[in-house]
């Protein structure tokens, strides 16, 4: 009767976790689309000073409740020697967020090999991917056309998943939240595919 | 009107924070504790029971215990875990012979309930040596990527010369600051 019970109030409260990756080259500004993530979800979190984000090496966590789910972030250090890392987390991961600085021409390049880097892998098949062309606040980067136009090379790769390219400013927030929404949208639609972690 | 006072303490952030630095025995964890509070290099000999001192960084006090780290005297850490808001993990990154048991000790350590929202630093030390273990190699060889509901960071570090653990102080406080 206890188990019955304990089984139908889990079932009512009980919330479906959703994992979310972030990645990315090292100063694309995953943890602060992390901390901007968190506050515009947590009414009552207060964002970290952005000045005061260090170079992660090493695993930053968020929560965020929204639409009677729960997504747990991770967000994970980008420099070259630590992008061997990533993959520990893909089994477990139902969506990818993708972090580029579109501030910095010179390694759009490089930040797309480590992009087509990580869809080589099957265990990601069908994985909703969000590319966050970040920094778009800072003047004269490139638009989301120029990066676009780099990362379709991947197109075969990305196949039939949902994938989507937005222009987001982590720093100021723009975009913030229409990413996130799109995101868990996507995840939803692929829960029979990877479903949601209960514990 | 005690907790009143606590209450006003802890509306300018002044709560005393309570960290633990562990490692094995000869990881440097001593030589760090007075780093941070002295600034100095003072001589060690090997801790048998604990230092604590307490440290301030910013506006923040830390009272940071420094828990001796030989074989025997491991089982006695837990005795100190309770209230713990971070844990700085230090790990000898020339001694490669024992990484192994350092993972081990680290991993039944976080197992423990009293530890469950405790932060993590991890100070790869004696980056001084040459052919030491990098960042990359001390993440590995711990099994960090095991780690998926603990916040967690590491700094190179050489205590001797002073390095990384203003980096690492910074991060810390600023972490628990949000985590309040």
């Amino acid at each position: 009767m206890f188990t019955l019970l304990y089984g139908f109030w889990k079932h009512v409260f009980k919330k479906d976790d959703y994992f979310i990756l972030i990645l990315g080259l090292d100063n694309a500004g995953k943890t602060t689309f992390l901390e901007q993530t968190k506050t515009k979800f947590n009414p009552d979190y207060h964002m970290m000073n952005p000045t005061k984000i260090t170079s992660t090496v090493g695993l930053n966590i968020g929560k965020i409740d929204i639409g009677g789910v729960r997504m747990n972030f991770w967000d994970l250090g980008g420099q070259e020697e630590l992008q061997a890392l990533w993959d520990k987390y893909y089994a477990e991961c139902h969506g990818v967020v993708y972090v580029i600085d579109s501030s910095e021409p010179e390694r759009l390049q490089e930040s797309w090999r480590a992009f087509d880097k990580i869809l080589d892998s099957e265990t990601l098949n069908g994985i909703p991917l969000l590319i966050v062309c970040n920094k778009q606040d800072i003047e004269d980067c490139l638009s989301v056309a120029d990066i676009k136009t780099v990362f379709h090379e991947s197109v075969e790769k990305i196949g039939h998943r949902d994938c989507t390219v937005m222009s987001v400013s982590a720093l100021d927030g723009t975009n913030v939240q229409k990413s996130i929404s799109w995101l868990l949208q996507c995840i939803r639609r692929n829960a029979l595919n990877r479903p949601a972690t209960q514990d | 009107m005690g907790g009143m006072m606590s209450y006003f303490r802890g509306l300018f952030g002044n709560r005393e924070m309570r960290i633990l630095i562990l490692g094995l025995d000869g990881a440097g964890k001593t030589t760090i504790l007075y780093r941070l509070q002295v600034g100095e290099i003072v001589t060690t000999i090997p801790t048998i029971g604990f230092n604590v001192e307490q440290v301030t960084y910013k506006n923040l006090k830390f009272q940071v215990w420094d828990l001796g780290g030989q074989t025997s005297i491991r089982p006695y850490w837990r005795c100190y875990y309770s209230n713990t808001d971070a844990i700085i993990y230090v790990v000898d990154s020339a001694d490669k012979d024992r990484i192994g048991i350092s993972k081990q000790e680290l991993v039944s350590m976080l197992e423990e309930e009293e530890l469950k929202n405790a932060v993590l630093v991890v100070l790869a030390n004696k980056q001084d040596i040459p052919g030491c273990l990098s960042v990359a190699d001390v993440h590995r060889a711990l099994g960090l990527e095991a780690l998926r509901t603990r916040t967690f960071q590491i700094f190179k570090a050489s205590a001797l010369k002073g390095e990384g653990l203003d980096e690492a102080m910074e991060w810390l406080s600023n972490t628990l600051q949000q985590k309040k």
